[in-house]
């Protein structure tokens, strides 16, 4: 890969340490795909949560913030491994929480936007069409390239810190068109689908699609985003796929021809018995759960509200908690609009600025989760130690209140 | 063709040898493999329960979370990592993780992409691997 000489300066230590070190991990890295030179990014997001970057990832934020690494760019931050505020309420360990909070420290230390969201295009990070950016979190990359028209690579951990540091990213993968089109189309004819169907849809194309870049065509015209968002985490959670094509939607790509670069590709029609397989596999347990977790990504304030109206005169069950995992934004609009106030009077809770999957439930003492989260299934169930159940909201809710 | 030699392309440099782990399924290391023990936890992995301490692992793609290269780096801090790592598509997670293993721990885990799943399928989990990847070469024993 070819470096300018700022960059070169960068990589030699001259403009200092934090810089040497991103440099170092984004040429190598940049060296490896086969880039052929850094671009410039609008913008960074990044991990910072315990349970994924375990001790290791505290080390290397650390060495960053130590040697006086500040982003380049405007960074937002996936979501603590705990709820930032009420965290010894929900039943943190002290010496779990000491180790999230050097890594929010760190974080802070360099500049980052403190917005702990997984669901970042909808609360404080909005890329334009065409833009180019560095993005950790397998969802919100899937948004980027589908919905929004940016341009982003799936940046995992340490080489997110290390592009938002730079302000630049190597130029490969999905910033270049011809890895962009579709090479598979899948085809959507049922009806009436429900919040489930959305998820389990998007798990199919990841797990179908394999390496392929995939093209969408029969979603209503009523889609919402947050359904979007959805079935894109799902998609993203069961396979290597970092960009759907929604004909009508994507930038672009008004047609899956547009969406192929004129190329035919390979059509899927989604059954229902697909779906019901999806469905079967990753609904493990029909027990009543001790969690029951929505918001894996995190719920905007509109499905805030949407489970409010839902829980509206109903009662949790004994033994059952229900939390909704969140942005501190909707958080806030949620405690401001009485949404809040009809969640608790369910008996269920409101998590602010983590998510179910990042934090430690068998340590919390969960040993049964239920969830209409393909993505949380998907990772309760490669951990092994909690048993999980997957079902959709309206069913999940007729299960486990009175 | 030799049977026994595979040629891809090494995107992360160094050499290695040791047992293969193969896997003709989506990998991650994510939520997937247990940093304290090596031990792969992943229901839906076909090598669920063997240890990637010390081997070869071989698989076609990556998936899931943006997560798997710290938790690559985990397995590397506490020792209990793969000793090179072989795919079919390119997976970023386990190029990001092996540079970040080389420039924190000083660990060269190498990584070697566009061997296809066809071809390392045959190969049994156990069958004793030499690696290169400066050539992209990867050699078992019969």
């Amino acid at each position: 890969m070819h470096l300018d000489s700022a960059q070169e300066r960068m990589l030699r230590g001259e403009m200092g340490e934090a810089r040497q070190f991103a440099m170092e991990i984004a040429s190598k890295v940049g060296d490896a795909v086969g880039a052929d030179q850094l671009v410039p990014i609008k913008s960074a997001h990044v991990l910072a949560h315990y349970s994924s970057l375990h001790d290791a990832g505290v080390e290397v934020l650390e060495r960053f913030a130590g040697a006086g690494g500040k982003f380049a760019v405007p960074t937002s931050v996936d979501p603590a491994s705990i709820d930032l505020q009420n965290w010894r309420s929900f039943g943190i360990p002290e010496s779990y929480a000491t180790q999230q909070f050097r890594l929010c420290d760190a974080y802070a230390r360099m500049g980052g936007m403190r917005c702990w969201t997984c669901a970042q295009y909808q609360v404080c990070n909005f890329p334009k069409e065409g833009e180019v950016v560095a993005w950790a979190e397998s969802s919100a990359v899937v948004f980027a390239n589908s919905v929004l028209g940016s341009r982003s690579n799936k940046i995992t951990a340490g080489m997110d810190v290390a592009c938002a540091v730079l302000g630049l990213t190597p130029q490969f993968g999905m910033l270049l068109d011809e890895n962009r089109r579709a090479r598979v189309s899948f085809r959507l004819s049922l009806k009436g689908l429900t919040d489930l169907d959305f998820r389990s849809i998007g798990f199919f194309i990841g797990r179908t699609a394999g390496a392929r870049v995939p093209a969408l065509l029969g979603l209503p015209n009523s889609v919402t985003s947050d359904q979007i968002k959805h079935l894109g985490a799902a998609a993203a959670a069961a396979g290597p796929v970092t960009m759907i094509h929604f004909p009508g939607i994507t930038p672009g790509s008004k047609t899956v021809s547009e969406a192929a670069g004129g190329e035919r590709v390979e059509e899927v029609e989604i059954t229902r018995a697909a779906l019901g397989e999806i469905e079967a596999d990753l609904n493990q347990t029909s027990e009543l759960p001790d969690l029951v977790a929505f918001g894996v990504p995190h719920l905007s304030a509109n499905e805030l509200g949407e489970l409010a109206r839902m829980l509206e005169g109903r009662k949790l069950k004994g033994g059952v908690r229900m939390y909704a995992y969140t942005s501190s934004q909707a958080y806030d609009m949620a405690e401001r609009t009485g949404i809040s106030e009809t969640i608790e009077q369910a008996g269920a809770r409101i998590s602010q600025s983590t998510d179910a999957e990042i934090s430690p439930l068998k340590a919390l003492g969960f040993d049964t989760v239920l969830t209409n989260s393909a993505k949380l299934a998907e990772i309760v169930s490669s951990e092994g130690e909690v048993s999980v159940g997957y079902a959709s909201q309206r069913e999940i809710i007729d299960r486990v209140t009175s | 063709m030799n049977p026994s030699l595979m040629k891809g392309k090494g995107l992360v440099m160094g050499t290695a040898r040791g047992e293969a782990l193969v896997s003709t399924m989506a990998f991650t290391f994510a939520h997937g493999v247990d940093p304290s023990t090596g031990v792969v936890t992943d229901v839906r992995s076909d090598v669920r329960g063997k240890n990637v301490k010390g081997k070869i692992l071989f698989y076609p793609f990556g998936k899931g979370s943006t997560t798997a290269s710290s938790w690559f780096l985990e397995t590397v801090r506490l020792g209990n990592n793969p000793v090179a790592l072989v795919t079919e598509g390119a997976d970023l997670s386990a190029v990001i993780g092996s540079v970040m293993a080389k420039i924190v721990y000083g660990r060269e885990i190498p990584v070697v992409a566009g061997i296809a799943r066809t071809a390392f399928a045959r190969l049994k989990s156990g069958t004793y691997v030499t690696l290169d990847g400066v050539r992209g070469e990867v050699r078992a024993s019969r």
